[in-house]
């Protein structure tokens, strides 16, 4: 019990004991700590090498000296299915971070740049919302070519218009605050307002925006290697490893070589999901009330 | 009251699953389905012979060129021409024409076939064949069934050139200005000619339908319908031969596994004719010692990859060619050895030349197959200490770089790619004579190898038939000795067709053919 | 209103126009033109005979004088022939792809806003028990899988194995057309296209109708002894349904570019395969075509569904 503190808790803490106390959030926690830790370490403990082909051992069910099994050419399916993970993770992650900046950036420059700025940056957002995804994605993939930096690129670019109108709402909703006008008052530039006041207080925004979109990257990179583009082989990454599932014989004769990078890549996105949820909740002060 | 809605939808629904499967069971009139533009072989949504860079086993159901190669793919046998001669001096050409009607009933004549021959010499029309009945000098028609071709200096493609250019009906044609012939609807909509089936009618995007012509000259046909269902990839066509709904289609070799001692259905295998080679781009420094190259042939297990890829599916290639008469005694076959590959590396200094750099090797073909096939060739040379990267690219991506103007020679130092090199073996000039390096030819490796570039001469110039062999034998041993491109393997490809067919002739033919596939004695029993 | 309705369209006629300036641009930086597309490299033909060809087909012209001339084309109603097969016009191409694509995304999206509110009602109402918890993790399940794999994991269960639907197409080819040949093979497709969007409509209806829930109106309603039932439904449904119309339209938008994973699996004949194919062999006209139509629809899209807002609350001002 509370009664007797004197100093009441920050609302970083109160967000992180809302999140502690979300069930859902704490058990995508639990799930995805241990394959975060285990993608990491696997050089340490793990015998076989990502791209170590072997002939002699093609498409193995699991079992034996594989535990996952192998592939077409004899790679071992856990040493790619975890190899996978890191660079799944590594271009969602690096995705997010690339798109929230670009987002922040223009929807810092709509809310602070004065009506003709917001007008022209809104029009480009609703412009780049409004081309066709498949378009877009099919061309920047045929530009940038394939291959991890492309395919963060691609990725980013698709994902900032909405990021960017939702950082908009929120800081034209600062400007109009009274602590702002007086930092204003006081002789403040626009990017001290902006890091100082604006920055902070989107924190709920970017977070969830960032949780939520790391799960949607790596869906969509998965999506892009089926289609051929993306993280191109012999590099692994979930998402070129359930590629191998369009060819009939592998989804039915050899369904370890999909199944399991499709369940690591389903487990973790849930994970994320669920993280991403708690964190929403945790920010939101008026999830007390349910 | 939702449960209601939803027991209310599940009855409708199966009323409706229950009333399709009754319907479904009542089929009058016998018909074929196929996938037959599935694959490299196909052209899908393509109905003008002009046109066509492939797709020709399908249009060869309703279109007939005068000769057309026979089902083995080994002579030129006589299609609308009942026979043909030859000057000793190779420059005329005598067809007598068989008696044939067209669709709607006209008489086929000498007349369709030197306006079929303008059309398709005119550039205008969008035909991809002037360039390769350029040296036709005079077409003469004496009377209604001859028909007598002067070129200006012997070709040794030009009947192979002539195989693929399907007869039009002039008196349908004449009236469509040239410019205008590409866009015209009359391709897809009513097309006229004197093969084995009648154009029926096309579903946009989803089929095509031909129906029997009971006045072919040959006999009418044993089926009543053919029906061509595009497909998106060849694995789709493989699920819908699977369920029954086509019985028949291209199949990518890796999967002929699942239809291998399936009773109900049945294998074709076949040459694909195009040689499979790692490319060494000669405007680079990389390649110049010839030790380099053959360090990269001894490094490669081509055995191993062809027995577990592609499952044994493949011949290896140390030339151009894999057919016996072409290959010479004698070759050298650069058998897998990493040992001599690094010791011919270290010889040629390697290690100052590049060391472990990485090498973009550049390539178009996109199945999981090559996928795996680059993997295991990237780790082998990695053994010798020879790092390749693989990168894939779409087709226009790729001709797009080999063909830059201004050239930029390190964007793709390596190609893996394929050349087709028959079964008119003459194909592989465009891409080895130093006089067909870009825009002349195909030569973007720009291979400059005098004694190469003479032998091809000789062996395209060659007049009497007997000796060709001999010359192209030649090319093949110039070809191991030099070492232009590091030749891997010709690969198989399959079909698949359902056990209900019989007399049902396929051959994975380079751009489908065409082939004498006789499609009026193809069978189906219920 | 009317004054609002016209100045939309006009701005979004403005938009039209940028759009099809801005795949121009980016068709131009795309490696590889439909010519290159157009010749298999394993049978090669000469640059000088490939040339000849892009002549003809006016593309070695002056990129401004291409699109300027295309525009001109387009604004008239022509919008040209396909590159890769001549003899067929885009427009036709694409009214052909329009009613399927229509047909397929319409379903999923019925069956998907069906069950998406319902299960978005029943979740939120019944928050915090076993059907909530069950509800949201069936939803969360189906936003975190890649559609392409439940798509491949439903066509191998249901039609290769069990066989109990087509494997694809949308009509059994060469048979005479009847409904139910059409919904047996509408069937699969739409109801896996339907599971991730109905995972998104239930996810957004509940925290919507949950935050509703908790408004002082509710609450007087329910003091006023109105019947629960009607609590929910007339009155708390009604506003939470916001958010969901929000999300309900940009999905309507987007889906007229068609689903390409679901309609690549399916060999179903819609737009997005028909984008997918004609980016992959370069052919500009149908491309541009296609954005074109896909652009006009999602900013019809927009301006309905802002007026629909008008409909369900009318405190918003449109300004």
């Amino acid at each position: 019990m509370r009664i007797l503190s004197l100093a009441s808790p920050s609302p970083w803490a109160r967000a992180l004991n809302r999140f502690t106390r979300n069930n859902a959030a704490v058990f995508g926690v639990v799930l995805l700590v241990p394959l975060l830790v285990c993608v990491l370490s696997y050089p340490l403990w793990l015998g076989h090498l990502p791209n170590d082909i072997d002939l002699a051992a093609m498409n193995a069910g699991p079992g034996g000296a594989h535990l996952f099994g192998t592939d077409g050419v004899g790679r071992d399916i856990l040493a790619r299915t975890l190899e996978g993970g890191r660079i799944s993770l590594l271009v969602a992650v690096a995705s997010v971070a690339l798109s929230t900046t670009i987002g922040f950036l223009v929807g810092a420059l709509a809310a602070f740049g004065g009506r003709w700025a917001d007008a022209a940056t809104m029009r480009a957002v609703d412009l780049a919302m409004t081309l066709p995804p498949v378009i877009f994605l099919l061309v920047l993939a045929s530009i940038f070519g394939s291959g991890i930096c492309s395919t963060v690129l691609v990725i980013a670019l698709l994902s900032w218009p909405v990021l960017s109108r939702m950082i908009r709402a929120r800081l034209m909703e600062l400007r109009e605050r009274e602590f702002v006008m007086a930092s204003r008052g006081m002789g403040a530039g626009t990017w001290h307002l902006l890091f100082r006041h604006g920055l902070p207080n989107s924190v709920d925004v970017l977070v969830v925006y960032a949780a939520l979109q790391i799960a949607a990257a790596i869906l969509l990179e998965a999506g892009l290697s089926f289609l051929g583009l993306g993280v191109p082989p012999p590099a692994a990454s979930w998402g070129n490893m359930l590629n191998a599932a369009r060819s009939t014989v592998v989804l039915e004769q050899y369904p370890w070589q999909w199944l399991f990078p499709g369940a690591a890549l389903v487990l973790a996105v849930l994970a994320i999901n669920f993280i991403g949820d708690g964190l929403r909740d945790a920010f939101d002060p008026r999830s007390d009330l349910n | 009251m939702k449960f209601d809605k939803t027991v209310k939808a599940f009855a409708i629904v199966a009323a409706l699953l229950g009333a399709t499967t009754l319907a479904s069971s009542a089929q009058d009139v016998s018909a074929i389905s196929g996938g037959f533009d599935v694959g490299p072989g196909g052209f899908q949504g393509n109905f003008n012979p002009l046109a066509a860079t492939s797709g020709f086993t399908w249009l060869s159901n309703y279109l007939e060129p005068l000769v057309i190669y026979d089902a083995k793919l080994e002579s030129i046998v006589g299609a609308l021409a009942s026979s043909y001669t030859v000057s000793p001096d190779q420059l005329t050409y005598t067809f007598n024409l068989a008696d044939a009607a067209w669709h709607d009933g006209e008489a086929f004549t000498s007349a369709d076939v030197k306006f079929t021959l303008g059309l398709a010499q005119n550039d205008k029309t969008g035909s991809v064949f002037a360039a390769r009945l350029g040296s036709i000098a005079a077409i003469d028609t004496p009377d209604d069934k001859t028909v007598v071709i002067t070129l200006s200096a012997p070709s040794a493609g030009f009947l192979d050139a002539l195989t693929k250019v399907m007869q039009l009906p002039e008196h349908a044609l004449t009236s469509v200005p040239a410019e205008e012939l590409a866009k015209s609807a009359w391709w897809s909509t009513t097309p006229i000619g004197t093969g084995p089936f009648k154009f029926v009618k096309y579903e946009t995007d989803q089929y095509v339908e031909l129906a029997a012509n009971p006045d072919y000259r040959l006999g009418k046909p044993a089926v009543d319908q053919l029906i061509n269902r595009y497909f998106e990839n060849p694995a789709a066509a493989i699920s819908a031969l699977r369920a029954g709904e086509i019985q028949f289609t291209y199949v990518d070799s890796n999967d002929v596994a699942t239809f291998a001692g399936d009773a109900a259905f049945q294998v074709i295998e076949g040459q694909s004719y195009v040689t499979n080679y790692i490319g060494f781009n000669n405007e680079l420094d990389l390649w110049k010692d010839v030790r380099v190259r053959q360090a990269i042939m001894h490094a490669i297990n081509r055995d191993a990859i062809i027995e577990s890829l592609y499952g044994g599916a493949a011949r290896p290639a140390n030339c151009g060619y894999v057919s016996e008469q072409l290959v010479p005694e004698g070759i050298n076959p650069y058998g897998y050895d990493p040992e001599k590959a690094r010791q011919l590396l270290a010889e040629a200094g390697w290690d100052q030349i590049n060391g472990d750099k990485p090498i973009t090797i550049l390539t178009y073909y996109g199945t999981p197959l090559a996928a795996n096939v680059l993997a295991a060739i990237q780790a082998m040379l990695a053994e010798v200490g020879v790092n390749i990267v693989p990168r894939v690219v779409d087709t226009p991506a790729y001709n797009a770089i080999v063909y830059a103007d201004p050239l930029k020679p390190e964007e793709f130092p390596l190609v893996y790619a394929g050349l087709q090199n028959g079964p008119e073996p003459s194909n592989i000039n465009i891409g080895l004579n130093e006089a067909q390096i870009p825009p002349a030819g195909s030569n973007f490796l720009h291979v400059r190898t005098p004694e190469l570039t003479a032998a091809l001469d000789a062996a395209m110039a060659e007049l009497d038939p007997a000796a060709r062999n001999g010359k192209y034998a030649e090319v093949c041993r110039v070809m191991n000795e030099t070492l232009p491109w590091g030749t891997m393997w010709v690969a198989s490809r399959y079909g698949v067709a359902s056990s209900s067919l019989t007399d049902f002739v396929w051959t994975p033919a380079p751009a489908g053919g065409p082939f004498a596939a006789h499609p009026e004695a193809w069978k189906i029993s219920k | 209103m009317f004054r609002y309705v016209s100045r939309r369209l006009l701005i979004g006629l403005g938009m039209l126009v940028a759009l099809t300036v801005l795949t121009f641009i980016l068709l131009q930086l795309t490696p590889g033109d439909p010519i290159d597309a157009y010749v298999d490299p394993n049978v090669s033909m000469s640059q000088a005979e490939l040339d000849a060809l892009r002549a003809r087909l006016g593309l070695d012209r002056a990129l401004p004088m291409q699109y300027l001339a295309w525009l001109g084309q387009a604004i008239q109603g022509n919008l040209g022939y396909s590159l890769q097969r001549q003899s067929e016009p885009v427009l036709g191409l694409i009214v052909a792809r329009l009613g399927p694509t229509l047909l397929l995304m319409g379903t999923g999206l019925a069956v998907a806003i069906v069950v998406g509110i319902s299960a978005g009602i029943i979740s939120a109402v019944r928050s915090n028990t076993a059907a909530d918890y069950s509800l949201s993790v069936v939803a969360l399940l189906g936003i975190s899988s890649p559609a392409f794999l439940t798509a491949l994991l439903g066509l191998y269960v249901f039609s290769v194995r069990l066989k109990w639907l087509p494997s694809g197409g949308m009509l059994t080819p060469a048979a005479s057309f009847s409904v139910a040949d059409l919904v047996q093979h509408l069937i699969l497709p739409a109801v896996l296209l339907s599971i991730g969007h109905a995972a998104m409509i239930m996810r957004y209806m509940r925290s919507s109708l949950l935050e509703v829930l908790n408004q002082d109106y509710v609450r007087t309603a329910r003091a006023k002894g109105v019947r629960e039932f009607w609590v929910i439904t007339k009155h708390a449904v009604r506003n939470a349904l916001l958010p969901v119309v929000t999300l309900i339209g940009s999905t309507i938008g987007l889906a007229i570019g068609g689903a390409i994973f679901i309609e690549s699996v399916f060999n179903w004949p819609g737009m997005g395969l028909l984008l997918v194919n004609a980016v992959e062999v370069r052919d500009y006209p149908v491309i541009m075509a296609a954005t074109l139509v896909v652009g006009a629809f999602v900013i019809v899209v927009n301006i309905l569904t802002d007026l629909t807002y008008l409909v369900i609350d009318p405190r918003i001002k449109v300004s």
